[in-house]
């Protein structure tokens, strides 16, 4: 970034220096003065708004002579911009007057229904009163009446009695998720907020309009009247509803979770939410979770304590172990676990079963020896960190609905589009709502199954125009397998016109940032697509510098930790082969035990050896396979001629009707950990309330305990102590000590080879 | 000699004497008892009195609090938990959108300040004088909604 010009100010006597153009209302921040607002929000939008009137400042600027020439009127310093010599007073008698009067005036029209709103105790409209306004209201007559509680969707009332029209929710929607369905009705005492002809409001991140509004006008359905802010506690945590790893606030009574805030982290969600996360943490107080350990005896689930099923485990490993060998044994889970907890699942079932039949992939992606993009990147499945996607110049969204699928990698990758003016190609099969949230982005239409003709004709045409980046490929064998791509003959398959991807191809180059997700990773072609991507990756020059880069997003909150945790059947933690005899003696020595060399099964190879009856015990670790599976019908095999089936979980799922034993798992809000997000982020959460019953364990405490009744202990003591050995086991995790970790979590760098970035 | 014992009388007995009259006269049938049998007979209190907490009604039956824990947030002692809910037209409690469908106090920590009286914006919750809140059990002194809630007013003819 360019130096800023820097410009010398006054604030109420204090000179101070700011980049110039910098509004008034931030550099009073850098000092301390406060000045009241309701309206204005850092992040809203390309201006401010400047409606709330609340922010006004006198402002004037210095004459040669010294004097200083005073405008007329008071400034909104929300969009009063620093320039050199200008003199700001925020706290004049006049400046107190006109904000007892703008409070006044708000007041006239509003209902002070506190007691009964939701808002009630955190809300700006109340504080600035109180600090700034009058004591009493010279209106006497009857208020304005609108109806209230008025719902507009599953998750947000609408107040209108309550609205002070500062257009923060309308700018939201029309500025950063992009769906524009919130806008004002009607002009001046009649103004009000609404959808279009009061249609339901079904933006995917309608929850932090909630949160922008300085009133209660827009409130939460979900958690309506739960609670006042005085009632409840707060813990810092992390969203587990995707991949993405929003901070989160967790607010919760006496042991019920009550709500969730976006917690602000500049590096990944800014202060967003969507509403998956916001809204979809309900599962944590809900009376279906599992309350204690449950075995199945005559064909029905009865309650048994940890002491019998442990037993019942551990027998029946060491029977299958037996009679079978090691290999009869394998576990299938990871994704949904904290790195800690997923690095002592891996490390049970290696030391104290002695097999690598453990996985955490459930889609068609169960590539053997890590990715593509780790062997040809050097990183696992992310090049560009979330933060790092609005500098993009081109942001290329391959086979993703990126709205639904990564929702907050959307809204920078909006930002990118929005405010930095980035480039937007968008390629799907099918119309996609992303599509919406774009103004004419570059849409490449293509057959479902032709994607990797699609990425090999981009490709093609790229290293046709003379623009190819071409370090550290072999050029010629990738000219020969390019060459049958001709652009007539991608057009005519993917069905692609011939401009488009002529288009699409010029606008990809240095800065690119390729978003994929779920349909890469479920294609049956996995490994042919993810080398194509990395060749159109590297020809445009985004290998190892830049801000472009390959992304395949992943699906699951920890997918990324349980891959670097050593979830996999080829690969110990730190992506280290179970057969590189070096490298595994390393960890055999920090482990003190041997570790078996072959590779195991991956998830498939484990279904499909259980369906054959071929698996004595399969443990199943918070996925329910029988569902969300690719092959569900095979996961359902599996689970019917498995020998023995372990279910972790916190509720009974489908998976968990064919278990023998199930366990129950304490929640993300029951435990300590980290969690790696999708862009390698390594991000801790803590415990909030205890769990609903004695009986329910964190998955640690489950790990742990099992391996002492397998007679081979792995003393824990606490999640902590496990990120301490992990980071001697992966070097790349030795900062994400919990005393050490910053506020905003750490991305770790691959250093496995010089091309990472 | 006589005198003598006389003086010694005089200066034993009388004061005796003297200080039995006080105690006689505000004895029956001079004087009225001060103290009161107690369990059978009960003193009067004063009208601003605070013990035993009271959710009050509005003059229709309907109930005033509206949950908004504003008591709650008063109490010094924390001893008040309020579980709001919304009212429907089939289910009304209280006038407006709010009511509470949890109200507990928990007599054992209560210090009886009246905060929470001074806070209710309704003038639902209310220290009244019932001061007979010896119990058993520890359990019995959380109050509930049920206990606390008065009687619904009987409708008056006139």
């Amino acid at each position: 970034m360019a130096e800023q010009e820097l410009v010398t100010i006054e604030i109420n006597g204090i000179e101070l220096q700011v980049p110039k153009g910098e509004m008034i209302i931030e550099s009073a921040k850098r000092i301390g003065v406060d000045i009241p607002f309701f309206c204005y929000h850092p992040r809203l939008g390309k201006e401010q708004a400047a409606n709330c009137r609340m922010c006004l400042v006198e402002a004037g600027t210095k004459q040669p002579d010294g004097s200083v020439r005073m405008m007329p009127k008071p400034q909104t310093s929300c969009t009063l911009p620093a320039s050199q010599g200008l003199v700001v007073f925020t706290d004049t008698v006049a400046i107190q007057k006109a904000r007892r009067g703008i409070l006044e005036f708000l007041l006239i029209n509003h209902p002070l229904d506190c007691p009964i709103c939701d808002r009630g105790g955190e809300c700006p409209l109340q504080n600035n009163t109180l600090f700034y306004g009058p004591g009493v209201s010279r209106f006497v007559e009857e208020k304005r009446h609108l109806p209230k509680a008025f719902p507009i969707s599953d998750y947000v009332v609408l107040d209108r009695e309550r609205c002070i029209h500062c257009a923060r929710c309308t700018r939201f929607s029309q500025e950063i998720s992009g769906d524009a369905q919130l806008e004002f009705l009607k002009r001046g005492a009649d103004t009000m907020v609404s959808t279009f002809q009061n249609t339901e409001f079904t933006s995917r991140f309608s929850g932090n309009t909630i949160e922008l509004c300085p009133v209660g006008a827009l409130t939460s359905r979900v958690y309506r009247f739960r609670a006042r802010p005085w009632d409840m506690k707060s813990q810092k945590s992390i969203c587990t509803r995707c991949s993405n790893g929003c901070n989160i606030w967790l607010d919760y009574r006496p042991n019920r979770l009550v709500r969730v805030l976006g917690r602000e982290n500049e590096a990944v969600n800014e202060e967003w939410t969507c509403d998956r996360g916001k809204f979809g943490h309900e599962y944590i107080s809900s009376d279906r979770r599992l309350l204690s350990p449950l075995v199945r005896r005559d064909n029905r689930f009865v309650t048994a304590s940890w002491v019998e099923v442990y037993q019942l485990i551990a027998s029946r490993i060491r029977q299958a172990v037996e009679e079978r060998g090691a290999g009869a044994v394998g576990a299938i889970g990871g994704a949904h676990l904290s790195n800690e907890e997923a690095y002592l699942l891996q490390k049970l079932m290696r030391v104290a079963v002695g097999t690598n039949n453990i996985d955490h992939r459930l889609e068609r992606n169960q590539v053997a020896g890590g990715d593509t993009l780790l062997a040809r990147l050097g990183v696992p499945f992310t090049q560009t960190a979330i933060a790092d996607i609005e500098k993009a110049k081109t942001i290329f969204i391959f086979g993703a609905d990126l709205v639904d699928e990564q929702p907050i990698v959307f809204l920078r990758a909006r930002k990118a589009w929005f405010r930095f003016g980035a480039k937007v190609i968008i390629a799907h099969p099918e119309p996609t709502e992303t599509e919406l949230r774009f103004d004419e982005p570059l849409v490449l239409r293509y057959r479902a199954g032709t994607e990797t003709t699609l990425i090999n004709g981009l490709s093609h045409l790229i290293l046709q125009s003379g623009r190819a980046v071409t370090d550290g490929i072999s050029l010629e064998e990738l000219q020969a397998s390019l060459s049958e791509y001709t652009p007539a003959r991608v057009a005519q398959e993917t069905g692609v016109a011939e401009d488009a991807l002529r288009e699409a191809a010029n606008l990809l180059g240095e800065g690119t940032v390729i978003l994929c997700a779920g349909r890469v990773r479920n294609h049956p072609e996995y490994a042919v697509l993810a080398n194509a991507l990395v060749n159109l990756t590297l020809l445009t020059g985004n290998g190892s510098r830049g801000n472009g880069g390959l992304n395949i997003l992943l699906p699951e909150v920890n997918s990324h930790g349980a891959a670097d945790m050593g979830v996999l059947p080829d690969l110990l933690p730190g992506y280290v082969p179970v057969n590189d005899r070096e490298a595994r003696e390393r960890i055999e020595r920090i482990w003190k035990a041997s570790l078996p060399a072959e590779p195991g099964l991956s998830t498939q190879g484990m279904l499909e050896a259980a369906a054959e009856g071929k698996l004595q015990v399969l443990y199943v670790i918070g996925e329910d396979i029988a569902q969300k599976y690719h092959d569900p019908e095979l996961a359902q095999r599996a689970l019917e001629n498995a020998g023995f089936v372990i279910v972790q979980d916190l509720f009974l799922t489908d998976t968990a009707q064919y278990a023998d034993v199930v366990l129950p798992a304490a929640s993300v809000a029951e435990k300590e950990g980290t969690f790696t997000n999708t862009e390698r982020r390594v991000q801790r959460f803590w415990k909030a309330m205890n769990p609903p019953s004695p009986d329910v364990k964190p998955d640690l405490n489950i790990f742990a305990e099992l391996a002492v009744y397998l007679g081979k202990p792995l003393p824990v003591f606490s999640a902590e102590q496990v990120m301490e050995e992990i980071g001697q086991v992966f070097p790349a995790y030795a900062e994400c000590c919990y005393d050490q970790m910053p506020a905003e979590g750490v991305r770790w760098m691959p250093t496995l080879t010089d091309r990472g970035k | 000699m006589i005198t003598q014992v006389a003086k010694r009388f005089v200066k034993t007995v009388l004061p005796l004497a003297q200080g039995l009259s006080i105690t006689f006269r505000h004895q029956p049938p001079f004087h009225e008892p001060i103290t009161v049998e107690y369990p059978e007979q009960k003193r009067p209190m004063y009208p601003r009195t605070r013990w035993r907490h009271v959710l009050r009604r509005y003059d229709n039956g309907l109930e005033r609090c509206i949950g908004c824990s504003l008591c709650a947030g008063a109490c010094p002692a924390r001893c008040i938990y309020v579980e709001a809910a919304e009212n429907t037209d089939e289910h009304r409690f209280s006038p407006g959108e709010r009511y509470a469908r949890r109200y507990e106090i928990n007599m054992l920590r209560c210090i009886f300040c009246g905060y929470c009286q001074e806070a209710c914006p309704t003038g639902a919750i209310v220290l009244r004088d019932d001061y007979e809140l010896a119990d058993y059990h520890r359990s019995d002194f959380i109050y509930t909604k049920e206990m606390l809630l008065e009687p619904i007013p009987e409708p008056q003819e006139e």
